[in-house]
């Protein structure tokens, strides 16, 4: 009860009453928000991959990792690299009684020892752009090969790596493709709004993704899938150097990045993320392009089998979007096209039906359109055609619609 | 309706040509009754206000099509809403919307994705229709009604255009930006968003929607961004006329009464939406040829918007002038601070060794005397920062030959001499003979020149003027084949200059 205790001693130091103040201001409470960007950290950091974070300074990066390792029960080890040496990473070189017999010892830092003997922790290098070239030499050795001068880190040690944007760092920190490389590019920024509220006394809580025992091996499998599907059919994204200024220092694809990608799809998959968090741990590791590619293969994954569909076209559960229904449509097609037979053909018209029943009908008209044209010669028509008729309609009205549109322009070129 | 009266519709033939659905190619069952009256109208219980079919209907009904303004913002939205509806005016019309759709998705087959993607949500609320971020798509029942299919499928397109333009996310950063607030200031990102659009979005096909907006009517030129719009007309007499205009929080990041928000059906998660605008870039710069050169410039910066280039020369310069040999680095060369505390342990000792930064501008004719100050001005600042003194930056300016080494020690008062023709090799040898030997070398030109056949003994820099082929579309007046420009080495760092205004 610090109000009650002011009055009866006057003297007690100023200090106990700022200590008072700022009690009261640490006061806040917090709440349960999803936070996709600390999700993705903590799966990288799971998956014991190199986690290179960009933001601004000052916008909470700290403060997320002291979270994240709470949450991991790890202890954390902040070291800002800035204010180092380069010996204080590579190690102090001490010259002994007989260097020529017993060398000369690269003596690790007091931080390293402690992390070394309690077997596990969370290293966190803050600043690595404001260090000197040579410093951050040091530490990229650190962070890739875990070595400390002449200690080297166990396995239960994770590091976190933090760098300012390159248009706002000092000095002319700027990482060249191979370590780029090696990184899993994580952009960090502040939600306005999260920080607002925060000032007004409640912070948000993440809940930290568990990865599920049970969903193991099934990520592992999907990963390969997904990993696989994309580069068997576009090999030229295997291997791509970055090109351009813009893109300089940042992920992109070679063969160790789609290996990290791999398994962070797994990780992201066994923990049941979404695809948000995905989405930013796949291009920050092969780059905005290939990742998009990537993510765009998971989705088709998603989309139900044709021969399933063409199975069963009564209860089929076609996709709700727009864009993944024609694609689910046309892979129906295509299905029938490649294995063209009466009973398939006649399933895909009763699944043209059930897409009208549903959903948009101007997605029906191309595959409905395709489809006509696989007709043989002695297949019947369907009775459910009729219930297309609906769609021919459709397709004459916006024929209609361009033939006006094209008289007009054409009147309109006359005039001029 | 017999099968061989079908076959002979489906002849295999006519596959090729098979561009929409037609009759021809449908079984009998389905063509025969397209042409039964009660198909050629919307399908909602409607007759009244929705005049049949909409061939029939004559041009001459446009007038009463679109907002008259005044009519639409007296009564709009609140007396669509309050007056009771007429019969059948209340549902809507999906069938005249989705063949507006369809005609939009032929005419702009790459756009298809994006349209499709769009989850159509009646609403009363909408004037006309609206997008919001999440890829919903608020639309009036009676605007479909009164709107013929061909403006429809202009008004899909334009929607689909601000989502794809992701001018909700430039609107509220501009809107942080700057400053801006208000609903007064969201409808002026809505006005610049259009103008953005509308002004090569029609035509080719797909019908321009009355009483689209475009730069013109604002007396503003054709061709620029959403940003740049914003700084050029206020709200006046001559946007007056545009109250009314409305496309959603979609297009300038306003939340709307109508909005379903975040958490509402169908919405497009931030990854969902990325993935789609990334599939149409893809379709488009894989295709290329077939979609027009805004388009085509949208798909190539979707997802590398180019960066403003005073950050990247300036994160060129400085890494270059920091690098090994130059700059802030630790050196062995003499004791360290520390070395007294330590006996026995050898210390490196921190040291600066500023970077002596040589700039080499092309003064040859081609070059602007606007983009050379501005960019000279750039270097000089950057280069001091480093931590150049301003004496330990020079400048050799070169057309055809090169001048001689000038020291700066203002920004103002550089000796710019040249107007003929380049050659940028003289230049860089000028500036290589310069003693003390320059650490970088930044090089400013329009890249038109020969370029030295070897790597220079330092770090170089180029700062690029951007010239045709990339430029604007419209003006390529040296466009001649034969003609191809010299591109910067590969060992150079290459910043296009001025490209950066163009950001999203």
């Amino acid at each position: 009860m610090p109000a009650s205790t002011l009055p009866s001693s006057p003297s007690a130091s100023q200090l106990d009453v700022a200590a008072d103040l700022l009690a009261l201001l640490r006061d806040t409470t917090t709440e349960p928000r999803p936070d996709p960007q600390l999700e993705a950290l903590t799966l990288a950091v799971a998956a014991d991959l190199p986690v290179l974070l960009w933001g601004e300074p000052g916008i909470g990066k700290t403060a997320a990792l002291t979270q994240l390792a709470a949450e991991l029960d790890l202890p954390l080890t902040t070291v800002i690299a800035s204010v180092h040496e380069p010996s204080d990473f590579s190690g102090l070189p001490v010259v002994g009684d007989d260097p020529a017999e017993q060398g000369v010892p690269m003596a690790p830092p007091d931080w390293a020892v402690r992390l070394v003997r309690a077997g596990r922790g969370l290293l966190f290098l803050d600043e690595l752009s404001t260090a000197p070239p040579a410093v951050q030499a040091a530490l990229l050795r650190l962070v890739l090969e875990r070595r400390v001068g002449a200690l080297r880190l166990p396995p239960g040690v994770r590091i976190v790596a933090a760098a300012n944007p390159r248009s706002s760092a000092a000095d002319g920190w700027e990482l060249s493709a191979p370590l780029a490389n090696r990184f899993v590019h994580l952009q960090w920024a502040h939600d306005h709004e999260v920080v607002v509220r925060g000032l007004g006394g409640t912070w948000p809580r993440a809940t930290l993704p568990r990865l599920d025992p049970e969903k193991l091996a099934g990520a592992v499998d999907f990963a390969r899938r997904a990993v696989h599907g994309l580069l068997s059919g576009r090999p030229a994204l295997v291997h791509r150097l970055p090109s351009g200024e813009a893109r300089r220092g940042g992920a992109w694809p070679s063969p160790r990045s789609w290996e990290m990608t791999q398994s962070l799809v797994a990780f992201a998959t066994a923990a049941g993320s979404s695809r948000e968090v995905l989405s930013m741990l796949v291009r920050g590791t092969v780059g905005d392009g290939p990742g998009l590619e990537l993510l765009a293969c998971v989705d088709r994954m998603d989309l139900p089998d044709p021969e399933l569909l063409l199975a069963d076209p009564a209860r089929a559960e076609l996709p709700e979007r727009g864009d993944l229904r024609q694609a689910a449509l046309d892979a129906v097609v295509e299905a029938v096209r490649t294995r063209p037979d009466r009973s398939r053909w006649d399933a895909a018209w009763a699944l043209l039906v059930r897409a009208l029943e549903t959903g948009a009908p101007d997605l029906v008209v191309v595959p409905a359109s395709t489809l006509a044209s696989l007709r043989q010669e002695d297949w019947d028509v369907p009775a459910t055609i009729e219930r297309l008729s609906g769609v021919v309609t459709l397709s004459h009205r916006a024929d209609r619609a361009a033939a006006r549109t094209t008289a007009i322009a054409e009147k309109q070129k006359a005039r001029r | 309706m017999t099968p061989d009266h079908a076959r002979a519709e489906a002849a295999p033939g006519d596959q090729d040509g098979a561009r929409p659905l037609d009759a021809a190619r449908l079984p009998d069952a389905a063509r025969d009754r397209t042409g039964l009256p009660h198909r050629e109208r919307p399908s909602p219980p409607d007759p009244s206000m929705s005049p049949g079919p909409d061939r029939d209907r004559p041009p001459a009904r446009a007038g009463d099509r679109l907002p008259d303004p005044a009519r639409d913002r007296a009564g709009r939205p609140e007396r669509e809403r309050s007056s009771p509806p007429a019969p059948g005016v209340g549902s809507l019309d999906r069938d005249k919307l989705f063949s507006a759709r369809l005609h939009a998705v032929r005419v702009r087959p790459y756009l298809a994705t994006a349209l499709f993607a769009l989850h159509v949500v009646e609403s009363r609320s909408v004037p006309t229709m609206a997008v919001d971020r999440h890829w919903r798509c608020y639309v009036s029942p009676a605007f479909v009604a009164r709107t013929p299919v061909e403006e429809l499928a202009g008004v899909w397109v334009h929607e689909v255009s601000h989502l794809l333009r992701d001018h909700h996310t430039r609107g509220d950063r501009v809107a942080r930006e700057r400053g801006l607030t208000g609903p007064g200031e969201r409808l002026r990102m809505n006005i610049a968003a259009d103008c953005e659009i509308n002004d090569d979005v029609y035509g080719d096909g797909l019908a321009r929607p009355e009483g689209a907006v475009d730069p013109a009517s604002l007396m503003l030129r054709d061709g620029e961004l959403m940003e740049d719009y914003l700084r050029q007309f206020r709200l006046g007499p001559r946007t007056q006329d545009l109250a009314w205009l409305d496309c959603g929080s979609g297009a300038d990041g306003l939340e709307r009464a109508w909005d379903l928000g975040p958490d509402g059906a169908h919405g497009l998660s931030s990854q969902e939406r990325d993935a789609v605008r990334f599939r149409v870039a893809q379709g488009i710069t894989g295709r290329p040829g077939s979609a027009p050169d805004s388009w085509q410039r949208w798909a190539e910066e979707a997802f590398h918007p180019p960066q403003p280039w005073r950050e990247l020369l300036g994160a060129a310069v400085r890494s270059a002038a920091s690098g090994p040999g130059a700059g802030e680095d630790y050196t062995y060369g003499r004791l360290s601070r520390r070395s007294a505390s330590v006996p026995g342990a050898v210390l490196p000792s921190l040291r600066r060794r500023p970077p002596h930064v040589c700039v080499v501008i092309d003064t040859s004719a081609s070059v602007s005397d606007a983009e050379l100050g501005s960019a000279l001005l750039e270097v000089a600042a950057i280069s001091r920062a480093v931590g150049g003194r301003p004496d330990l930056v020079s400048v050799v300016s070169c057309d055809a030959a090169a001048g001689g080494v000038h020291r700066v020690c203002r920004a103002e008062g550089i000796p710019l001499v040249g107007g003929g023709g380049t050659d940028l090799r003289e230049g860089f040898a000028t500036a290589l003979r310069a003693r003390p030997r320059p650490d970088v070398v930044v090089a400013l030109t329009d890249g038109q020149t020969p370029w030295p056949s070897t790597r220079p003994p330092c770090r170089t820099v180029v700062g690029l003027f951007p010239r045709f082929p990339r430029s604007r579309g419209r003006s390529r007046g040296e466009d001649a084949p034969e003609y191809t420009p010299d591109t910067p080495p590969a060992w150079a760092r290459v910043v296009e200059i001025g490209a950066g205004a163009r950001g999203r």
